[in-house]
């Protein structure tokens, strides 16, 4: 066997020259470069709905970050003070005050447009009611030049923002065409303005006939403290179970059975562990109704199979050899775990941590069953117990909540949530990264 | 140069025994990998095991210091007695025993963590220094003895998976033996190493015979040839000869040794 090509049948057949392309070849290329092409359209379509998607949240949402207020430089004599608080109906005394001082304002700068306590009531709601008490609680404030910024009605806002026009308006209870007159009018002077609305993301939800009132700050609260309790309990819970199954337990049947409930539980739809928490812990355990700490509990067992998992994933990915490593230098199976294995599979924990909190973020289904949808939440609460005890709600119910009312301006403040809540996202999933790269070693 | 030639071996004597394996058999589920195998290792020599692949001489290797313990379906039968302490009493913990019987693998697997750590983890967990300067102590004498030293001691906090592969094997070297073992066991320590930095490694190992008992399993006959005293001859599970090197590889008894070093098998 010293000549390899003397025995060696001779091939016959395929195009001799390398320059030219056999059918064959030409065949394949079209083939792949096809498959490259859908891959490419597959590509598109995604970033188009993308786009798309952040797109309109932008548009609808931003709106929920200004507020159009009104807002007046006023004095208030120690007469006028005494002379309203003596009549019979005092806050519309104050409302008549209040008419008369910005009719000045706009006199000053040649704007003739009458209008009356009514007219204010339409466009700002009840303003004597606000002067009144603010005089009450500061009395020093009277005879001194006070700036108020009082926020002007949902339709005001609309108008203002070119969405309703005048031909919209029938003359009612909520607005009539006339006001618009002042309300140009108020705008030339600038005593109408738009500012950021640092309510929107501090402030509490309001009544269902106050949509430029509500925020979303308290149940930002309600969703924080509902995190911390996720983390807390599911990343430890789910990791020492994963550590246990993946390098402790011996295989067997019973083992087999818990992977195969595991995998079955990540696809369990989350109303049903809705119905759970609303059994366990609500009915049997008797913790409070729409408290943080049961929907953290509720979405904690939503979000343990998908840790479970993942770190399982990333504790195989670990080579082996690691394990020998240890194990031959004589550590003990706990200290080769937690001393080699575990920061090795640290980047994967904790990205399966992140998508199982980021799920549980998002998630109303289950929190309807707890009573943390409906539930208004008006009031942040007043420390670490509270706020884990207290009645709250949460991201995702206060937008659903938002967006069920028959109110449009609502409309406008689901978005803006809708944006609060992928911020809120972000930053959990910059922290996130940022531990990765921590934790992130070469082997 | 010629490998086959052995060199002129002093061998110890039956008295310094220090591992002794009396019918040892081996199963992986239903595959019976070790067929009753005895043999006596004795201190401070090098021991190879040869043979063919999958004839059972890591197995083996691994019996010695209960590493097979981590594979669920492998089941050790029969003795083996180190230092007349039979290694598969109850009472027995494997991880004091790993501490006694070092082990260096096929593939060099240091932590990803520093030089300086991966020597030092060994001796840490078994609370061999009482303070820094007496591990500092260790790490330095451990790749002296590794023969690293030159080449690691400026770099000693670099990662130890950033050195070069010859680098990295004797990086686990001197961790093994940082925890001072008193028996080295060596899976096919250069089968991932060029040939010069196989020659660094076995001239290490003829080090190491000062202070250890070291059993090498390898595939290289000449590598058996160059650093070992003793040899054993391992075919489909059975031990089929065990005697001293030049005996092995001049004069072998058994005809399937012959075939093998002759290289008609294997």
């Amino acid at each position: 066997m010293t000549d390899a090509t003397s025995n060696a049948p001779a091939i016959k057949g395929t195009a001799s020259s390398l320059l030219t392309e056999s059918p064959l070849m030409k065949k394949r290329n079209a083939a792949e470069a096809r498959f490259r092409m859908y891959g490419v359209i597959a590509l598109c379509i995604g970033l188009g709905f993308l786009v798309f998607l952040a797109v309109s949240i932008l548009r609808n949402g931003i709106p929920a970050f200004t507020q159009t207020v009104v807002s007046v430089e006023f004095t208030l004599t120690q007469e006028q003070f005494d002379e309203a608080e003596s009549k019979m109906l005092k806050t519309a005394a104050y409302t008549e005050i209040f008419v008369n001082g910005v009719t000045a304002q706009l006199q000053e700068r040649g704007l003739d447009v009458p209008f009356d306590g009514g007219t204010i009531e339409r466009l700002m709601g009840k303003v004597g009611g606000d002067l009144r008490s603010f005089y009450r609680d500061n009395p020093e404030a009277i005879g001194v030049p006070t700036t108020f910024e009082l926020p002007a009605a949902s339709r005001v806002e609309r108008y203002l923002q070119g969405n309703l026009t005048r031909e919209m308006v029938v003359d009612g209870r909520f607005l009539e065409a006339a006001d618009l007159d002042v309300v140009d009018a108020l705008a030339e002077a600038g005593i109408i303005t738009s500012a950021f609305d640092w309510n929107f993301i501090t402030g509490a939800d309001t009544g269902v006939d106050n949509p430029g009132g509500a925020g979303i700050g308290v149940s930002v609260i309600g969703s924080f403290f509902m995190m911390l309790v996720v983390l807390v309990l599911s990343l430890p819970i789910g990791v020492a179970a994963s550590i246990y199954l993946e390098e402790f337990a011996p295989r067997n049947r019973f083992t087999d059975l818990i992977e195969v409930n595991i995998s079955n539980l990540a696809a369990v739809p989350s109303i049903v562990f809705g119905i759970l928490g609303l059994a366990v812990f609500i009915q049997f355990a008797h913790l409070p109704q729409s408290a943080p700490l049961v929907g953290g509990l509720v979405l904690t067992l939503m979000t343990l199979p998908t840790i479970v998992i993942s770190t399982r994933a990333a504790l195989k990915a670990v080579p082996p050899s690691i394990r020998d490593a240890a194990l031959g230098v004589g550590a003990s199976k706990m200290q080769a775990v937690f001393h080699h294995v575990l920061p090795l599979a640290m980047p994967g924990i904790l990205t399966g941590t992140i998508i199982g909190l980021a799920q549980a973020l998002g998630e109303t289904a289950p929190l309807l069953l707890i009573g943390m949808v409906g539930y208004v939440a008006r009031e942040y609460p007043d420390g670490f117990a509270s706020g884990l005890l207290d009645p709250n709600s949460a991201m995702p119910a206060q937008i659903y909540t938002w967006a069920a009312r028959s109110d449009e301006a609502f409309f406008e403040k689901a978005w803006g949530g809708i944006i609060v809540l992928l911020l809120f996202l972000l930053t959990m999933n910059l922290i996130a990264i940022l531990l990765r790269r921590k934790f992130e070693r070469r082997w | 140069m010629n490998d086959m030639t052995p060199v002129n071996r002093k061998l110890g004597t039956m008295q310094d025994l220090k591992i002794s394996a009396r019918g040892v058999q081996v199963y992986y589920g239903d595959n019976h990998a070790i067929k009753d195998v005895s043999v006596d290792i004795a201190h401070k020599t090098v021991t190879a095991f040869i043979g063919p692949s999958g004839c059972g001489k890591s197995t083996f290797l691994r019996c010695i210091n209960r590493m097979n313990d981590t594979i669920d379906v492998a089941r050790v039968e029969g003795d083996i007695l180190i230092d007349g302490e039979d290694i598969y009493d109850p009472k027995v913990d494997p991880v004091q025993l790993r501490a006694k019987v070092g082990m260096v693998f096929q593939k060099p697997n240091p932590f990803p963590k520093s030089i300086y750590d991966n020597v030092a983890y060994g001796p840490k967990i078994h609370g061999l220094a009482r303070n820094k300067a007496e591990l500092d102590e260790i790490v330095e004498k451990s790749l002296r003895k590794a023969a690293l030293w030159n080449e690691a001691k400026d770099r000693l906090n670099a990662p130890g998976t950033g050195l070069s592969g010859g680098q990295q094997q004797r990086l686990c070297i001197a961790r093994a033996i940082a925890t001072a073992p008193e028996v080295l066991l060596m899976d096919e320590p250069c089968s991932a190493l060029d040939p010069i930095a196989t020659a660094q490694v076995e001239e290490l190992i003829d080090e190491l015979r000062q202070s250890f008992s070291v059993v090498i399993v390898t595939h290289s006959m000449q590598q058996a040839a160059r650093v070992s005293q003793k040899t054993a001859f391992f075919h489909l599970g059975n031990l089929v000869e065990y005697d001293d090197t030049d005996k092995i590889f001049t004069n072998p008894q058994d005809s399937r040794t012959e075939s093998y070093i002759s290289g008609r098998i294997g």
